[in-house]
């Protein structure tokens, strides 16, 4: 009896999760008679909890849906160990291709192995795959960006003055690299000083608590380099009405809402990624891996520099 | 032939705003068996928790084998050969027996523990206490008095020179009481010097050598154990008590509970009876025969099957305290600290707690007037504590029991029903107690009164009802009330009964 | 020391510790003891606070509530959604935000009272479904949040923030339900013991659906405030700010086994976060060592409590 009702409770919460996901993921029902329809492609994507991930989401969505092929997207929550049930699903579900978005470098590689195993390609987006073989890596190049940063502020800084580092998720791949490069690049400007680097966890609040904060003990500084742009916009926030003008603002993934705020001139330039151009070529060549076409080791899609100047191109 | 082994002198302890040691002194001799008499809150549990190394002595020593002896922790006591049996017993419930035996040293080879050596070594030891259990069962499985003889089994596996029990016979039946005696005076044969805490007076006799008597912290006599029971309480009151059982019987009104056919599959059946304005009506029986769960159904904390239960003229729905408290029924419990009380909270919290509903207006609590209010009533029990803030955790037994009754008083109780409710208090509080129910009875109110304690049910009951094996079986006036007619009742076995 | 100034230290050992922080920060940083910095550290401490009060009343019966994050986000993605994506008026859908808070304590509560689920299992599960809810209707994407509301992260009359007037507002309410109201006192009865409380007549369950819907509620106005200081609502906003809200409560004085707390005293708990919070930042503090300085300084503050209350025993 209970078992009974527990179990039609599970089916219920099942079905009303099919409805759900059905808009966003499901092109498996409908698709078009083509060259490529019997091919099924699964992707893991590390978390949705995030505007630039459901970017890339969407851009994996159109290039399927271009090229006529089944995908199934699903979301690992920031839990590499779900990550790996995803991609050993994914084996059983008798997908020609994988795409991998991994939470964790490291992590991931069992779930690759897994993929290995049954002979289906691998590609991993976004972030590599560290200690197992991938059919290609798809990425952009964090530590050229945060170079990019670097020459920007410096740049609208006029060269000189005091800057501060809002830093993501301590210990994180992306975090590591973008600082990488802002520190490297920044080494160029003499007359450029960074006199703090404090987390913000990649957080819009905590941008704005940890900025508000660094406001008090340097209140004469003149560029602040978030690692992305929610703490960029947190950052603003605790700005005010300095934000685009004594104070320049450099964020990192060129977001909807950073682009808005560049638009607005409180953001000074976003290092944009394309996340919706990533998800196209891992899907593209996903498909092609699928066809048993040979494919190069690394694709590196291209970071811009976003500003007012050239916003249009990004807000296609 | 005995020698002097443990000491103590002039211990002195201060607690916030309490000085609960103001010099005792106590001999004990191997081989005696050292009552410690005094009512609760005398100080006998501070004094035993020094000697256990949970407390430490502002002043005064100790002195083990007439040397000094510093004892900071349980670990100390326990090699000094102290060992404390407390009313809360020490083990652990989901472990066996075998292993609560061997806890925090099990018999080891090869880095593992030796099972077969530790159930030797608890089999030895259940031997010597007469206790005839299989070392692989579980604690919780035991009962109260198997697993305060395991209690003592573990004192004597660290071969204990002082034991000492805290009110041992507390929750005990007869039988149970005269076999943890024989091991007691096989104990003390043996050199072993045991400290014994009891309220009832009638084991002194039987199983003490030595008394010594503490009167608010202090030790005011030390008497042997035949002294009379009256010159006793004389000591530990520090004045006569003329009558242990001073009911005052009223002419009975009209039914105020009445109950009937009340059933409860598996706990009760059939009970039907009633109480009148005025009276008071015992319900005796042995431990199990459905008492209390009787009187938590009559009260609607648990649901019964069958049968009604009328408070004046109101007809009470099932399992609802809501109605059962409004129609003017009260309940003591049994467990004073486990149901009746929040421990953690004060005096004025506890007493406010029945009428927190009725002070309320539009959810707003009228918190002066509660307190007020607790302020007379603390001072109408006579309940001794530093103040209206004092934590009840800290108050002593009869005083907890005294805030139970009174936030009933406060409530304005009709019919208060009354569960054990002078269990391990000491004979002053049981009087002031036995005073209260005489002031309610003289206003007009109806008092149900369970209690396993035979001269009190007798004592303080206009009639006693009998219960056995979940059924009513049989009714007593108060002057045919005795002892034997009671016990004769209590062990009827019930015919086609499913109870078990 | 007297009775009375030691009964006094053990009562608030929470802000005796604040103090001690707040003098080795003065010290430490020029930068600290400003009027500025000091209203930052009090519009710091708000979300945490707010969430905190209602966590305070879960606690003090007992129990536990782990989904005043989620439920926070949510009710403010409600908000957002209602009145910027679906034009509803802003007071209207204000209203339904915090309403939505309030179903979820309520939803908490019914599976605590009367499904006979631990809380810590329970509110586990909301913690689970108030973010996925939160995520569906954002469909993952910030949503902004109408002008009218976001005032509340503003400052009024130049300088004094509203979040920490609200911060302020909330405790006193908070305050006054503990100390005032049925509902408050019952709260600590069923905490120090539930069967004692139900045997004296007090209407145990009903007074658990109060107390979740009352945390449900808190996290909701939480939730706005946080969701108006960045002028947009967020799916994922305040995600583990459920266990700083009861770190706060416990700093605070209270006891994870009920019974015990204070809404001054989680008020100073969740000062303290702040304050170290702060604090590190004006110290430039490497990103590692924050962390492990944060753990060992809540680890402090309630051994310190623990230590002085024992002693006072």
């Amino acid at each position: 009896m209970k078992l009974g009702i527990i179990a039609a409770g599970a089916a219920l919460a099942l079905g009303l999760a099919a409805c759900g996901s059905g808009g966003s993921s499901g092109s498996g029902g409908s698709t078009p008679a083509g060259g490529s329809g019997d091919i099924k492609i699964g992707m893991s994507i590390s978390t949705l909890n995030n505007p630039y991930f459901v970017q890339l989401r969407a851009g994996a969505e159109e290039e399927a849906k271009k090229l006529g092929v089944a995908l199934t997207v699903t979301d690992a929550q920031n839990d590499a160990s779900q990550q790996v049930n995803q991609v050993q699903n994914f084996t059983s579900q008798n997908m020609k291709a994988i795409v991998i978005n991994p939470v964790d470098s490291d992590a991931a590689a069992p779930a690759v192995k897994a993929a290995d195993r049954v002979s289906v390609p691998v590609i991993a987006a976004d972030r590599g795959v560290n200690g197992a073989e991938v059919a290609q890596t798809v990425a952009s190049d964090n530590v050229a960006g945060g170079k990019l940063a670097a020459q920007e502020l410096a740049k609208q800084m006029g060269e000189k003055g005091k800057v501060v580092v809002l830093q993501g998720v301590p210990g994180t791949s992306a975090s590591r690299d973008r600082g990488q490069g802002f520190t490297e690049g920044i080494k160029a400007y003499p007359n450029i000083q960074v006199v703090a680097q404090q987390p913000a966890d990649f957080d819009r609040t905590k941008g704005l608590d940890v900025m508000t904060n660094l406001l008090q003990s340097h209140p004469d500084i003149t560029g602040v380099f978030a690692e992305n742009d929610e703490m960029a916009l947190g950052a603003i926030k605790a700005l005010g009405a300095k934000a685009g003008a004594e104070v320049k603002v450099v964020g990192f993934d060129g977001t909807p809402d950073g682009l808005k705020a560049i638009q607005a001139g409180t953001l000074a330039a976003s290092i944009a990624q394309q996340p919706k151009l990533l998800g196209q070529q891992a899907v593209g060549n996903a498909v092609k891996a699928a066809k048993g076409e040979s494919l190069q080791k690394v694709v590196a899609v291209p970071v811009k520099v976003a500003t007012k100047d050239n916003l249009s191109e990004f807000t296609s | 032939m005995s020698q002097e082994i443990l000491r103590v002198e002039g211990l002195r302890k201060r607690f916030p705003g309490v000085l609960a040691l103001d010099g005792v002194d106590l001999a004990l001799r191997t081989g005696e068996v050292h009552v410690l008499l005094g009512e609760n809150g005398a100080g006998k549990s501070t004094l035993i928790k020094m000697l256990s190394g949970a407390y430490h002595p502002d002043e005064g020593r100790i002195l083990l084998d007439g040397r000094p002896v510093d004892i900071r922790t349980a670990g100390d006591a326990q090699r000094l050969g102290i060992a404390t049996i407390y009313q809360e017993f020490n083990l652990v419930p989901d472990l066996t027996v075998g292993e609560n035996l061997s806890l925090g040293r099990p018999p080891r080879r090869f880095g593992f523990v030796d099972v077969k050596a530790m159930h030797d070594k608890a089999r030895e030891l259940l031997d010597r206490v007469g206790l005839d259990v299989d070392p692989r069962t579980r604690i919780g499985a035991l009962g109260i008095a198997r697993m305060q003889m395991v209690e003592i089994a573990k004192a004597l596996a660290l071969d204990a020179r002082v034991l000492i029990m805290d009110e041992p016979t507390a929750v005990l039946t007869t039988s149970e009481v005269d076999r943890l005696f024989a091991i007691v005076r096989q104990l003390r044969d043996n050199g072993v010097a045991v400290v014994f805490i009891t309220h009832h007076l009638e084991e002194i006799a039987q199983i003490g050598d030595t008394v010594t008597v503490l009167r608010d912290g202090r030790s005011v006599a030390e008497v042997p154990a035949d002294t009379p029971q009256d010159e006793l309480v004389r000591l530990m009151v520090g004045r006569p008590i003329d009558q242990q059982y001073p009911r005052e019987a009223e002419p009975p009104g009209r039914p105020l509970l009445k109950v009937e056919g009340l059933t409860r599959r598996g706990a009760f059946e059939d009970v039907s009876f009633e109480v009148r304005a005025g009276e008071v009506v015992g319900l005796a029986g042995l431990v199990g025969a459905g008492r209390t769960e009787l009187a938590r159904a009559i009260f609607g904390a648990d649901r019964y099957d069958e049968g009604e239960v009328t408070v004046g003229d109101r007809r009470l729905p099932r399992g609802d305290i809501d109605a059962a408290m409004e129609a003017g029924l009260g309940l003591v419990p049994e467990d004073r600290k486990g149901q009746g009380l929040v421990l953690g909270a004060d005096i004025a919290e506890n007493l406010g707690l029945v009428t927190l509903g009725r002070a309320s207006r539009a959810g707003f609590v009228d918190r002066t007037g509660q307190r007020k209010a607790a302020a007379k009533v603390a001072a109408q029990l006579g309940v001794r504590m530093s103040g209206l803030e004092q934590e009840v955790r800290t108050l002593s037994g009869g005083n907890q029991q005294k805030v139970v009754i009174g936030k009933w008083l406060l409530a304005d109780v009709r019919v208060l029903v009354l569960d054990e409710p002078t269990r391990g208090i000491d004979v002053g509080a049981k009087v002031e107690i036995y005073q209260l129910i005489n002031s309610l009875t003289a206003s007009g109110d109806a008092v149900l009164m369970i209690s396993s304690d035979l001269p009190e049910v007798i004592g303080m009951s206009d009639r006693v009802l009998v219960m056995a094996r979940g059924r009513l079986v049989g009714e007593l006036p108060a002057d045919e009330a005795t002892q034997d007619a009671v016990m004769a009742l209590a062990v009827t076995e019930v015919e086609g009964t499913r109870v078990r | 020391m007297s009775d009375k100034a030691r009964g006094w230290l053990s009562e608030n050992g929470a802000l005796v510790a604040l103090v001690v922080l707040a003098v080795a920060l003065s010290l430490l940083s020029s930068d600290f003891l400003s009027v500025s910095n000091l209203l930052n550290v009090g519009v710091q401490a708000a979300v945490t606070a707010i969430l905190a009060f209602g966590a305070t009343f879960v606690i003090i019966t007992g129990g536990i509530d782990l989904s005043v994050g989620s439920v926070a986000a949510l009710s403010a993605i409600t908000l957002a959604y209602l009145s910027t994506t679906s034009g509803l008026p802003w007071p209207l859908a204000t209203l339904l935000g915090l309403a939505v808070g309030v179903a979820c304590g309520l939803a908490n509560a019914a599976l605590i009272a009367y499904g006979k689920l631990p809380p810590f299992i329970a509110t586990l599960a909301m913690l689970g479904i108030a973010r996925g809810l939160a995520l569906v209707i954002s469909e993952g994407s910030p949503i902004a949040m109408p002008d009218a509301v976001s005032h509340v992260g503003d400052t009024v009359a130049g300088y004094l923030p509203v979040p920490v007037l609200v911060m302020l507002v909330m405790g006193v309410i908070a305050a006054v339900i503990l100390n005032r109201t049925y509902a408050g006192r019952a709260m600590y009865a069923i905490g120090g013991n539930e069967e004692a409380a139900r045997l004296s007549g007090i209407k145990v369950n009903r007074m658990k659906l109060v107390t979740y819907a009352l945390s449900g509620g808190f996290a909701a106005v939480a939730g706005i405030v946080l969701a108006s200081r960045l002028a947009s609502a967020q799916p994922q906003a305040a995600a583990g700010y459920e266990l700083d809200a009861i770190a706060a409560v416990v700093i605070g004085g209270a006891s994870l086994s009920g019974g015990k707390g204070r809404a001054f005293g989680t008020f100073v708990g969740a000062l303290i976060l702040a304050v170290l919070r702060n604090g590190l930042n004006l110290l430039s503090v490497s990103a590692f060592w924050q962390q492990v300085v944060i753990g060992v300084v809540i680890a402090l503050a309630v051994l310190v409590d623990t230590l002085r209350r024992r002693s006072a025993n």
